[in-house]
């Protein structure tokens, strides 16, 4: 399975990008879109962070091991992802 | 291997027992090595053996798999089984396992019992150590429940900076998210920040603790209170 890394977006420029140096193993991108939507499902829900004062700000910038982009999902999208299903 | 003596061992509960309670304890220590993610008692099962650990961290945990969280931490200060055999619990439903590699000295549970049921003093002693671990367990619920993420995670790396030697601790963010109960990625954004305050170094699978002082700043209080209960009970410092 390909590992893909989810950096967070959660500010502009190169400090507001929290890079992820561990990465996950997973299918395809289908799965890529569903666990960066759990993911922030569950900061939104559970996490206080001070740095970060709204999650729905955020986003994942994921990459693949080479570090090309392969889709920014929006923590806003959380929201709307009821309704298309 | 010759059996290890008072002067020697690291391990402060052994180091601050009267020399006839260690005396009786002596004689049944095992020296043994232990490796990351080992468990050392599992949930439900008796507890047959206890473990003073002399180096590495030992971590308690709730729960099971994805939802596993960390309620305990034990190292050289402390010994890994003393709650539920000292209150006659005789297993416990949490998981004890190695969070960082070490050494620890180990003691069948029966003639741990033998030397605590012939000394009032070290059974004292022990049950004292049990009362800062319950301390520990409050204040980590304290600190989920009143601290964002920076100062849970604050709190945590200065308890794995006590326990450890040196000032590089050696884990990964998945590790850390488990522990805390947290997404990684909340782990990653704020070493991040801890890292550009000046607090900590990250590197990749290690964490080099920079600044005591800032990362303590963080927890509000909830840093230091069993560690002075212990100072105060266990070495009366």
């Amino acid at each position: 399975m390909p590992r893909y890394f989810f950096h967070l977006r959660h500010g502009p420029g190169p400090d507001g990008l929290a890079r992820d140096p561990e990465g996950d193993d997973l299918t395809g991108p289908a799965e890529v879109r569903a666990r960066a939507l759990a993911v922030a499902r569950d900061l939104i829900v559970r996490t206080r962070l001070h740095a970060v004062p709204d999650w729905f700000a955020c986003a994942f910038e994921v990459t693949d091991a080479q570090g090309r982009p392969v889709m920014t999902v929006p923590f806003s999208d959380t929201v709307t992802e009821d309704d298309e299903a | 291997m010759p059996q290890p003596q008072q002067a020697n061992v690291r391990n402060r509960l052994l180091r601050a027992m009267a020399p006839e309670d260690f005396a009786r304890l002596q004689p049944h220590l095992e020296t043994m090595a232990v490796q990351m993610r080992e468990p050392m008692i599992a949930p439900d099962r008796p507890v047959e053996e206890l473990f003073f650990v002399e180096s590495g961290i030992v971590s308690i945990t709730t729960g099971h798999d994805e939802s596993r969280i960390e309620v305990g931490m034990v190292g050289r200060e402390g010994l890994v089984g003393a709650a539920p055999v000292l209150l006659h619990a005789d297993r416990t439903p949490h998981l004890h396992f190695v969070q960082v590699s070490g050494e620890v000295l180990s003691i069948g549970r029966e003639p741990f019992c033998d030397a605590v049921e012939a000394s009032a003093a070290l059974r004292r002693l022990l049950l004292r150590y049990v009362h800062t671990v319950m301390i520990q367990a409050a204040q980590t619920a304290h600190a989920h429940a009143a601290l964002g993420l920076e100062g849970r995670l604050a709190r945590w790396l200065l308890m794995c900076h006590d326990r450890v030697d040196g000032d590089e601790l050696t884990l990964t963010h998945e590790f850390l998210s488990m522990m805390l109960g947290v997404q990684r990625a909340g782990v990653t954004l704020t070493l991040q920040n801890l890292e550009g305050a000046g607090r900590i170094r990250a590197k990749r699978r290690r964490i080099e603790v920079l600044d005591r002082e800032k990362l303590r700043a963080l927890t509000n209080g909830s840093y230091g209170v069993p560690e002075a209960e212990y100072a105060r009970l266990i070495e009366g410092r």
